[in-house]
């Protein structure tokens, strides 16, 4: 049975209906990602799973049992932890205190050592633990925000755009970033505009467009698929 | 050599109770105030002092909902006419409702009580609001409550007000003097700045913070927003109450005339002015705000501005000459044993400039919160984990 569920998943904003029904399927230890064009759905889709959107229907299943009427709270205790896009950092506090706040829900002992493991990952939040996340670089703040994900040591960790903004060196350096979370064993749910990169890390894909999927396999095969290659990868 | 996950806890540990430290200058600023200021001091400047410590309170306790959780409140002083009207309505022997006294140190917790659920009966239908929203909200509230205790008259006496309050007693004798309750009032500002510094230092402060910088987030961070937002409301409006039941008794009239708006825009003010956050500032809004009005009206001040009487006899003819060249007949200055009544009158205009220049001057307040930068000082080497080896 698969980690997280979506089944027939409509939400949106006001009097726009972002996603229309959208089945998606994330199995534990798997890299899955959701590429698709600006306004196709993808950041609802994740913002419904983390419950920041309540979905009009459909279900949202974590680990059997239904989180789609969950507070996001009690969403994130469940065990899903979102870096939202644009990094949604707290800007006024230190690299430390973003940090802590990841693992606000958390008392147990493993904290002190995920400090650790998250600054092995990002070496730079080390040296600026004491600055205001404010002054970091965007590249610094990408990293802190997927560190401060990590720090709720999520069963599945939602990333939303990751590379946006981000140079090309940076963005290598954030998809070797995701690779190695999944090393120690993480589950990814990733939304991209960069499919190039996005398909390369993923086990398997999802296209989505105007709210629907219309495009689903394994991450290399869709690189291969010649409409995949013209719509997102700028093949003629 | 501890293991560098025992010394992140140390770290943790002494960052969150590293609060003994910070306490002391503040204890003994406070505690020499406290101990310079009795004797010397006749009845005028004490009430000015009481005022003071008065508005110190209810800074520290406004300073949770705005300056910490970042919810704009324009209706505190509810909070304080609600702790005001309990003690009153239950000490005071013209009140219609009840007979009887009831001691004034149960009147006291159970104001705290009642203004922390008054406090969460507020934030939950503005608990989807935000901004300048929220704080249209919450000043009719205000304005609410300040209407409901006008026509409630038979509980309150409406504008008549409620007077002759028993005072508190200890041990047999009873507080009356100004100076004794500067004394309750400057324990009651105390209390507050030390529970709040303990909240804002642990994982609750942590969460109104980042509430205040980005709600949606702070959710995804695992925070009940809902929770952390109400306690924010509860800390404030409690604090709002021990202000209102310590100051009822001092006044010995409490009327709704007494809680408009003005108190909560001065509240507000003051711990914008003094720097949101910080408890310097806010001691030193309410020296601006509440305690400079206050000299201005003083005898002594009248006295010094008499002794710029040259200063007057040298602009009256300046003035005479002016009017001589235009038709603006300007008014001559009154004479100088009138300025100190004159200052008094304009007060507010006096102050208001005041505000306006400071605001210009620094904009983030007179003591930004040090919070952030204690922080940076404090966080040694050790406290960070290990280095090096990455």
């Amino acid at each position: 049975m698969a980690l997280l569920s979506l089944r027939g998943l409509v939400a949106g904003y006001g009097g726009i209906t972002a996603i229309k029904g959208i089945d998606i399927d994330v199995d534990e230890g798997e890299i899955v990602t959701l590429i698709g064009s600006n306004g196709a759905g993808k950041s609802t889709t994740l913002r419904a799973i983390s419950g920041l959107v309540r979905p009009r229907s459909g279900t949202v299943a974590f680990d059997g049992a239904a989180i789609d009427r969950l507070p996001v709270h009690e969403i994130v205790k469940a065990g899903i932890s979102q870096v939202p896009e644009g990094r949604g950092i707290f800007h006024r506090l230190t690299v430390y205190e973003n940090l802590q706040l990841g693992a606000f829900q958390r008392s147990d002992a493993g904290v002190a050592s995920d400090y650790e493991r998250v600054f092995a990952l990002f070496p730079r939040l080390r040296e600026r633990a004491r600055q205001t996340a404010g002054t970091l670089s965007g590249g610094e703040q990408q990293m802190l925000s997927m560190g401060r994900a990590l720090m709720a040591r999520p069963r599945l960790l939602l990333l939303d755009e990751p590379s946006m903004g981000l140079s090309p060196i940076l963005v290598d350096a954030i998809f070797a970033t995701i690779r190695q979370i999944r090393e120690q064993g993480a589950t990814i749910l990733l939304v991209e505009q960069n499919a190039l990169m996005a398909l390369e890390v993923a086990d398997r894909a999802y296209v989505i467009e105007s709210g629907l999927i219309t495009l689903k396999g394994a991450g290399a095969e869709l690189a291969k698929d010649d409409s995949v290659r013209r719509a997102y990868l700028g093949e003629a | 050599m501890p293991s560098p996950a025992a010394r992140w806890k140390d770290a943790r540990a002494a960052s969150w109770d590293r609060l003994p430290s910070a306490a002391r200058p503040l204890a003994w600023l406070i505690l020499s105030l406290v101990v310079l200021f009795i004797p010397f001091f006749d009845d005028v400047w004490m009430r000015m002092f009481f005022l003071v410590a008065l508005y110190v309170t209810l800074g520290i306790g406004l300073n949770v909902v705005v300056g910490l959780a970042g919810l704009l409140d324009l209706g505190f002083v509810a909070f304080f006419a609600l702790g005001a009207y309990l003690v009153a309505i239950f000490d005071s022997p013209v009140s219609p409702a009840v007979n009887g006294t009831v001691n004034y140190w149960v009147l006291l917790p159970a104001a705290v009580g009642v203004g922390a659920l008054f406090g969460v009966l507020l934030g939950l239908p503005v608990l989807p609001l935000r901004g300048d929203y929220l704080a249209i909200v919450t000043l009719g509230f205000g304005e609410i409550v300040r209407i409901l205790l006008l026509n409630m008259d038979n509980i309150t006496r409406g504008s008549s007000g409620l007077y002759e309050l028993e005072k508190p007693a200890v041990a047999g004798y009873r507080v009356d003097a100004v100076s004794e309750f500067y004394v309750m009032i400057v324990i009651a500002a105390f209390v507050a700045w030390f529970a709040t510094a303990r909240l804002r230092d642990s994982r609750v402060g942590r969460a109104w913070e980042a509430i205040r910088e980005d709600e949606d987030v702070a959710a995804a961070m695992g925070i009940n927003t809902v929770k952390y937002k109400l306690m924010a409301f509860a800390t404030g409006a409690s604090i709002g109450a021990l202000g209102g039941a310590i100051n009822a008794p001092f006044i010995d009239f409490v009327a709704p005339q007494s809680f408009t708006l003005q108190v909560s825009i001065n509240v507000l003010a003051l711990v914008i002015i003094g720097g949101m956050g910080s408890t310097q500032g806010v001691i030193a809004g309410a020296l601006i705000l509440v305690g400079v009005p206050e000299v201005l009206q003083f005898e002594e001040t009248a006295n010094l501005l008499e002794k710029l009487g040259w200063l007057r006899d040298g602009m009256n003819t300046a003035i005479d000459g002016l009017n001589g060249l235009s038709p603006m007949n300007l008014a001559k200055l009154p004479p100088a044993d009138e300025w100190g009544e004159k200052l008094a009158l304009y007060r507010f205009i006096v102050f208001g400039a005041l505000l306006v220049a400071i605001m210009i001057v620094r904009p983030t307040g007179l003591f930004p919160s040090r919070r952030r930068e204690m922080e940076f000082a404090q966080t040694s080497d050790a406290e960070l984990p290990a280095g090096g080896t990455v």
